[in-house]
């Protein structure tokens, strides 16, 4: 089936608890499950136990025979498997999905709740992975906010609830948007200028509603482009989950925004400005419960998938702001104030909370949110569905805060070899203090090898150094911006060798263009001014360029993730 | 953030300069004085090279100046003393500001614990609280590991680990090849 199929691929990153895209596909897992058995009380101790155990591994082939102790499983794996931190991650999640399972048992709807209970999980992970994405959007697609991004969505904004999408359109569309998002979330992730002005975009964009489908939807993408199949079929997960998600954000942004918007706004006061008059413009969107403007665009992208889902996960005054919003957007006139009328009646229960009956009872959560292991996507969401509380404050920027945590993660996650499998708090800092550890290792190791291999490390370091430079310049980074540089600087290193530094010059500005591979045939010619080097740079070819790197590599420690290109170091003295 | 090549670059030419520096005193020293030489000219080269933007590389820089005179002196070789002084400085406020963001996250924490009215089932809680015990023992050793990370809260402190990789990576990377390019020139 296909929900079975995009589930086994998303059990495949299920396995572990879950900081954010762990959880999110933990959350698209059970919710499969869910979806296609028909959601059982979670009564089964024993099943819980199995379930539980095949959590920790990645049983594909389990996970959709126990549907129905998937959620169990994961409940009894954060109570059983104490071990496991990352079961708790899980947690909060399952609880959700259970309680959205109730919520869609009792409406009734078989598709409806198949999606909406879909929803209830992606969620969290849609508000962990909208904010980075925020930024990446913001950062590199305004116009995509401005135009493109689901105007149109108003108009298609599915009337058919009853009607499920066509999945395969559905997941069309998803690989559609995830190829779409692909390159933008690489110039988003990959540059560390980025996080400041990616806390500045969180803060400022977590204010704007409006853009927040296309973040959500974006989001999704980004994280198809992360991991190609298994985030394509998430997407459709996904995208459904952006509308019931963009609904809880912004009808949990709107009252912050509006109640409270200055805590929050203060560190990024330019931003957050942006982000208010954004917000403001949005505000009425947002204010229907979320539901509307948000589910625009993503339904717009998602087309009629992801109407089901905010519907099938509403409750009914959800249903109804949604219908009207849509209603309204198809019109195309007022959809926002009487959206916001909804909304003002949510708003009126529980200042941040969802009013939402789904929130209600998903307030299985208990603590506001200050649970730091928690992944921000859960807490996310569960922060606005728990009860008003007299720290709304706090908890908001709690959730802030949290959201912050796991952009910084995941920008973490990239720079970190290795570190893209594990998800969960725990894990990733584990990686992160090995990642740190051994790099600091290699360090003392290097500046050893350096005081022992040259007792005149001065003199050589004089020699060498337009050779030297040179050659770094080729090997780790092949910009020659560095020539210019390169040049100015050098005369007053190499006072004593005038020479040298002239005939480095004309072969500097020669090897401006010059990438990496015929740097080495530069050599030769520079090589003439040097003493010792002569040996060395008529062996300079491309080939013992290569090695030289590879030498590089095999004398580094023995870190294998350091090692670019690690060969064995036989291979460069056969060479030698 | 500025494109690895050209940190490379800034960091070779300080790194350069600080190991000529201390190589003057350099000629009688110990295979692990010398060690520790190169690994400290190499540490400031790349903290100044951040030019104290980031918390880490003036924690850095104020411990290596604090620890010995010949610290002290190599530190105010390669960065001029009025830069120096700029460190200092910043470095101080920079400790105001850790200070008061924990002493702002004591009083939310305070607060917090207040109206805690949660449903424990005792699995979650035990679940969730050993999560948190987990997370907040590795958050410990990363503090540890980053220079001046005792007083960052999580964020920063995730701010600055990024940042510090990045600069280690250079490190290794500009290092690695200045070794391996004078075992060569050994070599033949």
């Amino acid at each position: 089936m296909r929900e079975q199929r995009e589930y086994k691929k998303v059990s495949r990153e299920s396995e572990h608890g879950g900081m954010d895209i762990g959880e999110k596909d933990k959350h698209e897992l059970e919710k499969r499950n869910e979806n296609n058995i028909n959601y059982q009380a979670p009564g089964m101790s024993s099943d819980w136990q199995f379930g539980g155990a095949n959590l920790t591994s990645p049983p594909m082939s389990l996970v959709p025979s126990d549907n129905p102790m998937a959620i169990g499983s994961s409940c009894a794996s954060a109570s059983g498997v104490d071990s496991f931190g990352s079961n708790l991650w899980e947690h909060p999640s399952n609880s959700q999905n259970l309680v959205f399972c109730d919520i869609n048992v009792q409406n009734g709807a078989s598709s409806l709740n198949a999606i909406g209970i879909g929803k209830g999980g992606p969620n969290s992970r849609r508000s962990s992975i909208d904010r980075p994405f925020d930024m990446g959007w913001n950062a590199s697609s305004s116009m995509l906010k401005g135009g493109m991004f689901l105007p149109h969505a108003t108009g298609i904004l599915p009337q058919s609830l009853s009607q499920l999408p066509a999945d395969s359109a559905f997941i069309e569309r998803a690989a559609r948007l995830s190829s779409f998002n692909g390159g933008n979330f690489s110039d988003m992730v990959n540059p560390f200028g980025i996080p400041e002005s990616m806390d500045i975009y969180t803060r400022g964009v977590g204010l704007m509603q409006g853009p927040q489908d296309i973040f959500a939807i974006s989001g999704m993408k980004s994280v198809s482009g992360m991991e190609s199949q298994k985030r394509k079929l998430n997407a459709t997960e996904a995208s459904r989950d952006a509308c019931l998600q963009v609904e809880n954000r912004s009808t949990q942004e709107s009252p912050h925004k509006n109640e409270r918007g200055s805590e929050i706004l203060v560190p990024s006061k330019e931003k957050a400005k942006q982000g208010t008059a954004g917000s403001g413009n949005e505000s009425d969107k947002a204010e229907f419960s979320g539901g509307a403007g948000g589910q625009d665009e993503p339904s717009a992208l998602d087309g009629t998938g992801g109407e089901p889902s905010a519907k099938g996960v509403s409750s009914k005054k959800r249903k109804r702001i949604v219908q009207d919003a849509e209603d309204d957007q198809a019109k195309g006139g007022q959809p926002p104030i009487e959206a916001a009328k909804d909304s003002a009646e949510n708003q009126q229960k529980g200042d941040q909370n969802q009013t939402t009956m789904i929130n209600k009872t998903t307030g299985k959560q208990g603590k506001k949110g200050s649970q730091a292991s928690d992944p921000p996507k859960e807490e996310y969401i569960h922060v606005r569905a728990r009860r008003g509380q007299a720290t709304n404050s706090h908890s908001l920027a709690e959730r802030v805060r949290r959201e912050k945590i796991s952009e910084r993660m995941k920008l973490l996650q990239d720079l970190v070899p290795g570190c893209s499998k594990v998800t969960g708090k725990a894990l990733m800092l584990d990686e992160i203090i090995n990642y740190v550890q051994s790099l600091q290792r290699q360090v003392e190791f290097l500046s050893m090898k350096l005081a022992t291999v040259d007792p005149g490390l001065d003199f050589n370091i004089e020699g060498l150094l337009p050779k030297d430079i040179i050659h770094l310049r080729a090997g780790p980074s092949s910009t020659l911006g560095f020539s210019p540089e390169f040049s100015v600087g050098y005369p007053s290193l190499h006072p004593t060798q005038p020479g040298l530094v002239q005939g480095a010059l004309p072969v500097m500005g020669n090897n401006a263009d010059v990438i990496r591979g015929t740097l080495s045939s530069h050599f030769t010619p520079m090589a003439g001014g040097f003493k010792e080097p002569t040996q060395v740079s008529n062996a300079w070819e491309d080939d013992l360029h290569n090695v030289v790197q590879m030498n590089y590599g095999a004398n580094a420690p023995s870190d294998n993730q350091e090692v670019n290109g690690s060969l064995p170091s036989d291979h460069t003295k056969v060479e030698l | 953030m500025r494109p690895p090549s050209s940190l490379k670059q800034e960091f070779l030419k300080k790194w350069i300069t600080g190991l000529q520096r201390c190589s003057s005193s350099k000629r009688n020293m110990s295979i692990l004085e010398r060690t520790k030489a190169i690994k400290l000219s190499a540490d400031v080269a790349m903290a100044s090279a951040r030019n104290s933007t980031t918390c880490w590389s003036r924690a850095l820089i104020a411990n290596a100046s604090k620890d010995g005179s010949d610290g002290k002196h190599l530190v105010e070789q390669i960065l001029g003393l009025e830069s120096e002084r700029l460190m200092m400085k910043k470095a101080s406020t920079g400790a105001l500001v850790c200070n008061k963001r924990i002493r702002s996250k004591k009083i939310l924490k305070r607060s917090c614990r207040i109206p805690r009215t949660r449903k424990c089932v005792p699995q979650v809680a035990l679940a969730t609280s050993i999560a948190k015990r987990m997370v907040r023992k590795r958050t410990q050793v990363l503090k540890s590991l980053i220079p001046g990370g005792e007083f960052m809260n999580e964020v920063s402190l995730i701010e600055e680990t990024l940042d510090y990789i990045i600069s280690l990576r250079v490190q290794v990377d500009v290092m690695r090849g200045l070794a391996g390019v004078s075992e060569l020139v050994n070599h033949n």
